[in-house]
């Protein structure tokens, strides 16, 4: 399987929103990172075919994802970023009106809905309102209601938000088993978690697709640009004004400083081992100054 | 199917469906049927003057059907026979009232039970020239009209219903027209107690479809637009059935739910009817309660056309309602379209030209299942139709039409 996109636009009146990505897809656990307004979502909407593009076209396995209509949604799962629920529903209920929707028998619908709601930790709250639940607890239902399908193509919208520490372990784990052969698509601002799980990294940036590889791939990229440089208080406060400063931890009397720079800063300034972190802080550097 | 289960358990889910129909259960069946049966319009009159009564009404529609039992058929001697009657009763409550008071409870009863409303109109509008038009008009008819004068009351009728279509102004072919369907009403007519099922024909089933139409529209309205609300609407687009068999399913459930707010209502309404009166005159004409209807219909039959044009309206109008749901993202708006649709044109029926206000009575339950008592026509492709004819029909084509469009529409907004 294998979804590749071509010279995918969206435009909103004079706002470029994704400004002509490509790329392609195999099966495999793909992280898509970018700040704020990078354009993430919007791309997303498109590979979901539900936000038609201003131009350039997706396919799947050379088949145009808007042409293919129901056949391309039975082998989606998608979990928006805003996900919105019945609040007078259970989880179950709501879980079995999303298979109805996409087209499960009711008693194969039953089944995955109980193994579901085990496998996100919700099985004992399965027949509890889901107006009562807390935003973490949506949110696990959200993610249930995207696998129920055992969608070949998953497509998560920053799945980990609201999520305690233990449930993003849940989810990682829950990722990693299922990913196979299977296209894994998901948003996060959380680095950790792609850096856990995901085979490739896409990093986006006003629009654009601006890296795009390993996780080892891309900090190479950030190799030799990350240093580490000990400075007083005051100091501390003028290198973060003219330079892009990833990290700031008091050592003492002394601030230790984790500077993201194409060249050595200073002479005291000390190289240090670049994390996936630091490449996504490195392409967003003019935000840290 | 599945969906169309789980679409229905939604809505049903909400509490604003639940509150709706019981609402509307509690208009319909406790306020405006077991209530006016037992109390406010049945209970006997404590005194004319502040119109309060009591909480009496089973056993005064038991006496007032009881009252009729003698006579059996309207004809000139039954109709001078009542008269009488009533005259003797009328005779007696003055006398007591002016000596001591009306002691005796049972004259006071019978002669409150002896049904004079109905009779009276009919004397009116059958014998004007006998109408006093001096003081004593505030006095009923019935009281001092000579009952050996009441003879032709069939003649009388066809005299009257010709005078007044030529008073609407209905003539040449309409009038031919409506006197060919006339020509199908039997003679003599059953005659039994009226006014139980002239309020049920005239205020009860007719006043259904106005309330039917507020709380369908409070449910409806969001049956699409609240997916908006909920912001569930990515979701949707992207499973299999997505929004086309979701759309329908929806469609369905609004048509499911108008069926049993409907059957639960007026079940509820027949129920009480049967409890108060139970199915004695069923088979009165309806002509009975008013002389100049030209429908030839019993009363069973004009009550089955009216609950039948209730729900075609209602159906009809859960369409329109579904279409604004359909079109409009916030459903507040949605419901105020929808309760426009049918409160504006009653609200200005009577301040529009005759011809637009005919043409807003086709709309779903603007018009009134009452109008098998009028003589109203639509002149259509040279043709005239008896206004019920099209007032059944109408607003449920309405409806059909809408529908395909909330469909067409829904998705359209849906993948904006």
């Amino acid at each position: 399987m294998e979804l590749s996109v071509d010279r995918l636009t969206k435009q909103y009146g004079n706002k470029i929103a994704v400004d002509c990505v490509s790329t392609v897809l195999k099966p495999g656990v793909y992280g898509l990172l970018g700040e704020n307004g990078a354009g993430k979502t919007t791309f997303m909407r498109m590979l979901c075919a539900i936000l038609e593009s201003t131009s350039g076209e997706v396919f799947l396995d050379g088949r145009e994802i808007v042409s293919m209509g129901a056949e391309y949604r039975d082998i989606l799962g998608y979990l928006p970023q805003e996900f919105g629920y019945y609040p007078n529903y259970t989880a179950r209920e709501f879980l079995l009106y999303m298979a109805a929707l996409k087209g499960i028998p009711r008693d194969t619908a039953k089944k995955r809905a109980g193994e579901l709601l085990e496998i996100v930790g919700l099985n004992d709250v399965g027949t509890k309102k889901m107006k009562t639940f807390s935003g973490g607890m949506k949110q696990r239902v959200g993610i249930a209601q995207a696998l129920l399908n055992y969608p070949k193509l998953l497509i998560l919208d920053e799945p980990t938000a609201g999520l305690d520490p233990k449930e993003r372990v849940r989810f990682r784990n829950l990722i990693s088993d299922y990913a196979g052969d299977r296209i894994v698509l998901l948003s996060t601002h959380i680095v950790s978690d792609v850096e856990a799980i995901a085979d490739e990294v896409l990093l986006m940036k006003k629009g654009k697709l601006v890296s795009q590889g390993t996780v080892s791939e891309l900090t190479k990229e950030a190799e030799g640009k990350v240093w580490e440089l000990m400075v007083s208080p005051a100091e501390a406060k003028i290198w973060q004004e003219k330079t892009a400063v990833a990290n700031l931890r008091h050592e003492g009397e002394q601030v230790v400083l984790r500077i993201l720079s194409d060249d050595k800063p200073t002479e005291g300034a000390a190289p240090c081992e670049a994390g996936l972190e630091d490449l996504y802080l490195y392409s967003m550097r003019e935000c840290l100054k | 199917m599945e969906l169309f289960k789980l679409e229905h358990k939604k809505l049903w889910r909400k509490n604003s469906t639940r509150v709706c129909v019981l609402l509307c259960f509690f208009y319909c069946v406790i306020f405006g049927s077991v209530l006016v049966y037992q109390w406010l319009t049945f209970g006997s009159r404590k005194d004319y003057g502040t119109g309060s009564r009591d909480f009496d009404g089973y056993e005064n529609i038991k006496d007032c059907q009881t009252y009729f039992h003698k006579y059996g058929e309207l004809t000139d001697e039954t109709l001078q026979e009542w008269v009488r009657d009533y005259q003797r009763l009328h005779k007696m409550v003055v006398e007591e009232e002016r000596t001591q008071g009306v002691k005796n409870k049972e004259i006071l009863k019978q002669y409150q039970n002896s049904g004079w409303e109905t009779v009276n109109s009919m004397l009116k509008k059958l014998y004007p020239e006998l109408e006093r038009q001096d003081m004593l008009t505030a006095m009923v008819m019935s009281c001092y009209v000579e009952p050996e004068k009441l003879t032709g009351i069939y003649e009388r009728r066809e005299q009257a219903i010709e005078t007044f279509l030529d008073i609407s102004g209905q003539t040449g072919a309409e009038r031919d027209y409506l006197l060919r369907i006339n020509e199908k009403v039997k003679t003599p007519f059953s005659w039994k107690w009226v006014e139980g099922w002239s309020n049920i024909l005239g205020n009860a089933v007719s006043g259904l479809g106005t309330a039917i139409a507020l709380f369908l529209a409070i449910v409806l309205s969001s049956l699409f637009a609240g997916e908006w609300h909920d912001n569930t609407s990515p979701l949707l687009l992207t499973t299999k059935n997505g929004w086309r068999k979701l759309a329908c399913a929806k469609v369905f459930t609004g048509l499911v739910f108008t069926l049993e707010l409907f059957a639960l209502t007026a079940a509820g309404m027949i129920g009480s009817q049967l409890v108060f009166l139970g199915t004695e005159g069923w088979d009165m004409p309806i002509q009975t309660v008013k002389m100049i209807a030209i429908a030839p219909m019993n009363m069973l039959q004009a009550e089955i056309y009216e609950y039948a044009f209730t729900l075609l309206g209602a159906w009809g109008f859960a369409g329109v309602s579904m279409l604004f749901s359909a079109r409009c993202k916030n459903h507040v708006l949605a419901l105020l379209l929808s309760l426009a649709v049918v409160y504006v044109p009653m609200a200005v029926h009577n301040r529009v030209p005759a011809a637009l206000g005919k043409a807003f009575d086709l709309l779903p339950l603007v018009g009134s299942g009452a109008d098998v008592f009028r003589t109203n026509t639509f002149h259509l492709f040279r043709h005239y139709i008896w206004s019920p004819y099209l007032l059944i029909w109408v607003p449920l084509v309405i409806g059909i039409l809408c529908m395909p469009s909330a469909v067409r529409g829904w998705s359209r907004r849906m993948r904006r």
